[in-house]
């Protein structure tokens, strides 16, 4: 059976929302001289490419191919928090979408009759994404010292709200589409 | 490290942007050297690091030449 118009939009959301993120960490990486938060950011990029190739593979086998996006998820979260000007607070924005994309794929592995496909690429991303909050949580603390921990708890405070407030917008806005993800999971939206 | 002049964080301006530095003149407005605001978030972070300096959102609000950026660096430089 072929996928619903929805979760075949759903699954290709997921991909360029993948594709962003590891532009955005690729640049990154680009830019940061060596250092274990080069290191690790080197990884994640990574990672975020392999999701996307994951999501593509999984279209595939499910007999369709993604719909083609040009925005994401993190084009609107930028517009709402505003861009990040120092390496904290690229790693604090970091951890809050990190959490929420963790949120946004158990919502969805909670779907009844998830596909077997969808199931497995969703489990195989999960496990990148538990180290990418670790690892950012850890760099997070590191920087303390030069960026002051209250400095790190408000920033983060800020991109929460900023992050919820886009949340909101984005079920608002594809309401109709993800539709099949609210019904599945409804409590998962709070965070 | 000695405190920078700002011909010299102009340079390094010019030199993380990899535009011309014929271009980047301290009256130039920072938007009008790079294709996308992606890239005036990576020279904040090149030139952070170059100086040992932090900027916040509210510094680079009120930054929009390459002379405010260049003064900004300046006085935030230990």
């Amino acid at each position: 059976m072929l996928l619903s118009d929805d979760e075949l939009w759903a699954l290709s959301y997921y991909r360029t929302s993948e594709i962003n993120g590891s532009l955005f960490f690729g640049r990154l990486a680009r830019t940061l001289k060596p250092s274990p938060i080069q290191h690790d950011l080197t990884k994640h990029f990574a990672d975020e490419a392999q999701h996307a190739w994951y999501w593509t593979d999984c279209l595939d086998r499910l007999g369709t191919r993604p719909i083609k996006m040009s925005d994401a998820y993190q084009d609107q979260y930028l517009e709402a928090a505003g861009l990040p000007v120092n390496l904290m607070e690229i790693m604090a924005i970091t951890l809050v979408f990190e959490r929420r994309v963790i949120n946004q794929y158990a919502r969805h592995l909670a779907v009844p009759n998830v596909r077997v496909e969808v199931k497995e690429t969703i489990e195989r991303i999960m496990e990148d994404e538990r180290w990418h909050v670790q690892w950012v949580r850890d760099a997070l603390t590191g920087m303390e010292d030069r960026f002051g921990k209250d400095t790190i708890a408000d920033t983060l405070r800020r991109y929460r709200q900023a992050d919820r407030e886009v949340y909101t917008h984005t079920l608002a806005e594809h309401e109709a589409r993800l539709g099949f993800l609210l019904d599945a999971h409804p409590q998962a939206c709070e965070d | 490290m000695p405190t920078p002049s700002n011909d010299e964080i102009t340079e390094r301006i010019a030199e993380v942007l990899g535009v011309a530095p014929s271009r980047v003149r301290p009256e130039v407005v920072l938007s009008e050297l790079v294709s996308d605001s992606y890239r005036l978030v990576e020279m904040a972070i090149e030139l952070q690091d170059d100086y040992d300096v932090i900027f916040s959102q509210a510094d680079l609000s009120s930054v929009t030449t390459v002379g405010d950026l260049a003064d900004l660096v300046r006085t935030r430089a230990p």
